[in-house]
C-alpha cells in the first residue's frame, strides 16, 4: 500500500461504555487509517485504555459500531481480535519468563509447524529469525524471556504480533503500544521508533504515552481523549505540545472541587515527617523534604520518576540503601512496616482491594484492625467496644452499608476505600500517605473523599499524597513536589486560590 | 455427644451475634440440620444408635478429632495447612507412654511443651526459611513419623500402676467422662483465643490477606508461628487423649488423622484459601465425621463402601457450609 489518500481501516463510532457510576467512554470516535502512527494522549481516567479494551476484544461496548475494512463487526475477546488483526503490547508485558524467545514468539499457535505430527523445531527457528530480524532483536532465540531487557521482550511482543497477523492472513495490523516507552532507555527508545516506522509501512499502529514529546515526533495524528470524551484530533507535524497539554486538561476548575477555602495553612513549627538524604540505587537520587502537621503534600512525576519508590521507602515497604526517615521525631526502622504503624504512620495504597482490605472480612473487622488493642476490656477484645468503634467510623466516613457486618467484598469501590481511610484514622495516626486516593472511585465517592482528607488536615494529621490527575493532586494540595527521573526538580506552594495551573506544573514533569 | 450439644449451640449464638448477618449463620444452619439428617437415619436403621453407650461413643470419637481439628483449623485459617499432624501425634503417643513410666503427670506438660516446640519449629521453616507450610511440615511431619519408631518400634503398653495418672483424662465427673470435659475446655480456649485476643483476631487477618495485613503493621512472622503452634498443641493434646484411652501409645496412631483432621475443618465450612471459618465450624465438622464413621458402622454398612459414603457427605456438607461468596476463584 502507499500513502495516497487514507481509506479509513477501522472506525469506531459512538463508543460508550460505563461502569457502575462512572461513564468510561461518551460516544467517542476514533478512526484507524493503514500504515500511520496515531497518538492517543489524554490524562489517567480519561478513557484510554478503555477504549484500547474495546480495540482489543476485552471489554464488550454498551453502543457504538465497529467497522473493520468495511465490515460491521464484534470482538468477542482478544483472540478475536487478533484474528482480525488486531494486537496490543502491554505495559507489564505478556510473555512467559519461564520460555524462550522463539517459544513465546509462537505460544499457542504451534500448529503450524507440525510435520509427521511433531513440530519441527527448524522450520520454527527459521521463521523466527525471520521475524526477530524485522524489529532487529539480535539475541540468540533460545535465550528465555526473563533473561532480556524490557526493549528486547516489547521487540518479541511486537514481532509475535506481526507474525500473528500474518499466520491469520491480515495485512496491515493494528498494534497498540500502551506507554512502550517508559521501561527503556534514551537508546532503546530510538530503536524502538525507527522500528515503528520501518512497520508502519504494513502496519497501523496506536501508540499511547504520556510523554507528549514523543508523541509528537513520532506519530502521524493525534487524539485526545479527556473524561471520556473526544476532544480533538489534530496531524502531529506543527502540533504543539503546550496546545496538547491544555487540550488533555482542558475546562477550568468546577467551582471549588477540591474544598480549598477549607485548606489550612499548616502549622510551621511542627514537622510531622522528614526524610533526609534518602536514596535508592535505581530508583531515585538522594533526596530530603518534609510534612508539616496537618499539610497536604503532593508528590508528582511520571510513572518511573521514583515517586512511588520514595513513598514505600517511607513507608517502611521497601528498604532505602541510604537516610532516615524520622516521623513524629523518632528515627524509622527502614523496611520495616510495623514500626512505621506503630510510629504513627498510615497509608493508603493504590490497590486497596489486594493491599488495603480483607475483602473476605466485615467492614467492622476491617475499620477495627488496628486499634484492637485498645477495644480490649482486661486481656479480651469486647465485641460491644469493636460495635461502637466501627459504628462511630462508619458515620464518620460515610461508609455507605448495609450493615457493619457486611463483608467489605460487597462493597462498592468508593466505600471500600473510605473503609480503608476509616480504619486509619481510628488509629489516631500522625502521617498518611495517600496512594491514588481516588483511583476507580465514582464521582460521589470522590467527594466525600476530598471531603474527608480536608477534616484529617484540620485534625492535624499530615498527608503525602499522589493523585491520579495533576488537577487533584494541585487542588488538595498546600505544596507539591515534583519529581522527574530519580530527582526532586521543583518545589511549588499551592496556597487555596492562588494554584499554579497544571501547564506550569506539566513543564516540569514531563 | 450430649455433653457436646448444648456447648455448641450456646457458643454458637452468643459471640456469634456481632456477626450474625453474615452468611455464615445460616450455612451452619445447613450443617446442624445434616447433622440431625445424618442422626436421624442412622437411628432408624439401629435404635441403639442413640443408646447412651453409643453416644458416649461418638462424643469420644469426636473429641480426638475436635481437639486435633481445632489445631488444623488455626493453620488453615492463617492460610497454610499442617501435615505434620499425624507425624507428630505418633510421637507424642509413644513419647507420652515412655515418659509417664519415668515421670508419671510431669508427663503432660513435657508432651506439651515438646509439640509447642514442633509448632514453633513449623512456623519458623515457613516464616524465616520461607518454605510453604504444605512442604514444611510433610519434610517435619516425615522426621516425626520415624522419630516415633526410634522411640518405639512397637506400640508400648502403659502399666496398670499408672492408670491413676491416666484418670486425669479417663475418669469421670458427675458422670460425664473427663475427656469431655476437656475437650470442651480446649474448645473453650481456642474459642476464647482465636476471637477475643488480638493475636488470635490477627489469624483471620493474615489469612484473609496477608500484604494488607503486613503493610498494616500486623507482625506476620508471629502470627504464622502461632498458629502452627496452636496447631501442634492440639495435635498434642489428641495424641495424649488418645494413648490415655488406649492405655498405651502407638507409633502409627497419628496417620489417620493427617486427612481426618483437614476433612474435619473444611466440613465445618472453613475454607482452605484461609480467613474465613471458625472454631464453631470445626466442631460441627468434627461431629459431622464421628457421626458418620459411627452411624455406618452402627447400622452395618458394607466396610469397603463406608469410604465412599464418607467421601460423598464430605462434598456434600462442604457444598453446604462453604460460602463461596467470599472466594472469587475455586481452586
Amino acid at each position: 500500500m502507499t500513502t495516497e489518500k487514507k481509506e479509513p481501516m477501522f472506525e469506531l463510532r459512538g463508543i460508550t461504555k460505563s461502569y457502575p457510576g462512572v461513564v468510561a467512554l461518551d460516544a467517542v470516535d476514533f478512526v484507524v487509517s493503514p500504515n500511520e502512527i496515531i497518538g492517543l494522549v489524554g490524562e489517567n481516567g480519561a478513557g484510554k485504555s478503555t477504549l484500547m479494551k474495546i480495540l482489543i476484544g476485552l471489554v464488550q461496548p454498551d453502543a457504538g459500531t465497529l467497522t473493520l475494512r468495511g465490515r460491521s463487526v464484534t470482538l468477542k475477546d482478544p483472540a478475536d481480535a487478533m484474528r482480525y488483526g488486531i494486537g496490543m503490547v502491554f505495559q507489564d508485558g505478556s510473555l512467559v519468563p519461564n520460555l524462550s524467545i522463539m517459544e513465546n514468539l509462537f505460544l499457542c499457535h504451534e500448529i503450524g509447524f507440525r510435520k509427521f505430527g511433531f513440530l519441527s523445531r527448524r522450520a520454527m527457528r527459521e521463521t523466527a529469525r525471520g521475524m526477530l530480524e524485522r524489529v532487529m532483536v539480535s539475541e540468540d532465540q533460545d535465550t528465555r524471556i526473563a533473561e532480556v531487557t524490557p526493549a528486547v521482550r516489547q521487540m518479541v511482543e511486537i514481532a509475535r504480533l506481526l507474525w500473528l497477523s500474518r499466520l491469520y492472513g491480515q495485512a496491515n495490523p493494528i498494534l497498540i503500544l500502551d506507554e512502550p516507552t517508559t521501561v527503556l532507555t534514551e537508546g532503546e527508545r530510538d530503536t524502538l521508533f525507527a522500528i515503528l516506522q520501518s512497520i508502519k509501512k504494513e502496519a497501523s499502529i496506536i501508540l499511547i504515552s504520556h510523554r507528549l514529546q514523543e508523541v509528537v515526533e513520532n506519530s502521524d495524528r493525534i487524539v485526545i481523549l479527556k473524561d471520556g470524551r473526544n476532544v480533538t484530533e489534530m496531524p502531529a507535524s506543527g502540533a504543539q505540545i503546550t496546545d496538547i497539554e491544555q487540550q488533555m486538561v482542558g475546562h477550568a476548575f468546577t467551582a471549588d472541587r477540591y474544598l480549598e477555602d477549607e485548606q489550612i495553612v499548616p502549622d510551621d513549627e511542627e514537622k510531622v515527617l522528614e526524610v533526609q538524604g534518602l536514596a535508592k540505587r535505581g530508583a531515585f537520587e538522594p533526596i530530603s523534604f518534609f510534612v508539616r502537621k496537618g499539610e497536604i503534600v503532593s508528590l508528582v512525576g511520571l510513572v518511573g520518576s521514583g515517586k512511588e519508590e520514595v513513598c514505600r521507602c517511607v513507608n517502611g515497604l521497601a528498604k532505602a540503601d541510604a537516610g532516615t526517615v524520622i516521623l513524629g521525631g523518632k528515627k524509622l526502622t527502614p523496611g520495616s512496616p510495623s514500626d512505621a504503624v506503630a510510629s504513627g504512620q498510615g497509608h493508603i495504597p493504590i490497590d486497596r482491594r489486594s493491599e488495603g482490605l480483607a475483602l473476605g472480612m466485615t467492614v467492622a473487622e476491617n475499620v477495627n484492625l488496628l486499634v484492637l488493642a485498645r477495644l480490649r476490656s482486661g486481656l479480651l477484645v469486647s465485641p460491644a467496644r469493636e460495635r461502637n468503634n466501627a459504628t462511630q467510623w462508619i458515620e464518620e466516613c460515610r461508609i455507605k452499608t448495609p450493615s457493619a457486618g457486611t463483608l467489605c467484598a460487597n462493597l462498592s469501590g468508593g466505600n471500600q476505600q473510605k473503609t480503608v481511610i476509616a480504619k486509619w484514622l481510628s488509629s489516631q495516626v500522625k502521617l498518611l500517605v495517600l496512594d491514588h486516593p481516588t483511583r476507580g472511585v465514582d464521582v460521589g465517592a470522590k467527594d466525600d473523599i476530598y471531603r474527608l482528607v480536608r477534616k484529617l488536615a484540620r485534625q492535624g494529621i499530615g498527608m503525602l499524597v499522589m493523585c491520579d490527575t495533576l488537577e487533584e493532586d494541585l487542588g488538595l494540595g498546600n505544596r507539591m513536589l515534583v519529581m522527574k527521573d530519580g530527582r526532586l526538580v521543583g518545589e511549588l506552594d499551592c496556597p487555596p486560590k492562588r494554584k499554579p495551573s497544571p501547564k506550569d506544573v506539566i513543564g516540569l514533569i514531563v | 455427644m450430649d455433653s457436646l450439644g448444648p456447648g455448641n449451640s450456646s457458643s454458637a449464638s452468643e459471640p456469634g451475634r456481632a456477626r450474625a448477618r453474615r452468611l455464615r449463620t445460616p450455612a451452619i444452619l445447613y450443617a446442624i440440620a445434616l447433622l440431625v439428617v445424618l442422626a436421624f437415619l442412622f437411628a432408624l436403621g439401629n435404635r441403639n444408635f442413640l443408646s447412651a453407650y453409643n453416644l458416649n461413643t461418638i462424643a469420644s470419637y469426636a473429641a480426638i478429632l475436635l481437639v486435633v481439628g481445632l489445631g488444623q483449623m488455626c493453620t488453615i485459617l492463617v492460610g497454610g495447612i499442617d501435615l505434620s499432624v499425624g507425624g507428630l501425634m505418633s510421637f507424642i503417643s509413644v513419647l507420652f507412654v515412655v515418659t509417664v513410666k519415668v515421670i508419671g503427670f510431669w508427663a503432660f506438660p513435657l508432651c506439651l511443651v515438646t509439640g509447642a516446640l514442633v509448632g514453633y519449629i513449623n512456623g519458623n521453616i515457613l516464616t524465616r526459611i520461607k518454605i510453604p507450610s504444605f512442604i514444611a511440615t510433610l519434610g517435619t511431619g516425615g522426621i516425626l513419623m520415624s522419630l516415633a519408631l526410634l522411640v518405639s518400634p512397637l506400640p508400648v503398653v502403659a502399666p496398670a500402676a499408672l492408670y491413676g495418672v491416666l484418670d486425669i483424662v479417663n475418669g469421670s465427673f458427675l458422670r460425664v467422662g473427663n475427656l469431655l470435659v476437656l475437650t470442651l475446655l480446649i474448645f473453650v480456649v481456642y474459642y476464647i483465643l482465636l476471637r477475643f485476643t488480638v493475636s488470635g483476631k490477627s489469624i483471620f487477618y493474615v489469612g484473609s490477606n496477608i500484604t494488607m495485613s503486613w503493610m498494616s503493621g500486623i507482625d506476620i512472622t508471629r502470627t504464622r508461628n502461632l498458629a502452627h503452634i496452636l496447631s501442634s498443641v492440639g495435635a498434642s493434646l489428641a495424641a495424649i487423649f488418645l494413648s490415655c484411652g488406649q492405655y498405651g501409645g502407638d507409633p502409627s496412631l497419628g496417620k489417620v488423622y493427617i486427612l481426618n483432621s483437614i476433612a474435619a475443618v473444611v466440613v465445618g465450612g472453613t475454607a482452605l484459601t484461609g480467613g474465613t471459618g471458625g472454631p464453631v465450624n470445626t466442631l460441627i465438622g468434627a461431629l459431622v465425621l464421628a457421626v458418620m464413621e459411627n452411624g455406618m458402622n452402627v447400622v452395618g454398612v458394607n466396610a469397603y463402601f463406608q469410604q465412599s459414603i464418607l467421601g460423598a457427605v464430605i462434598i456434600v456438607s462442604v457444598f453446604l457450609t462453604f460460602d463461596r461468596t467470599k472466594v472469587s476463584m475455586i481452586k
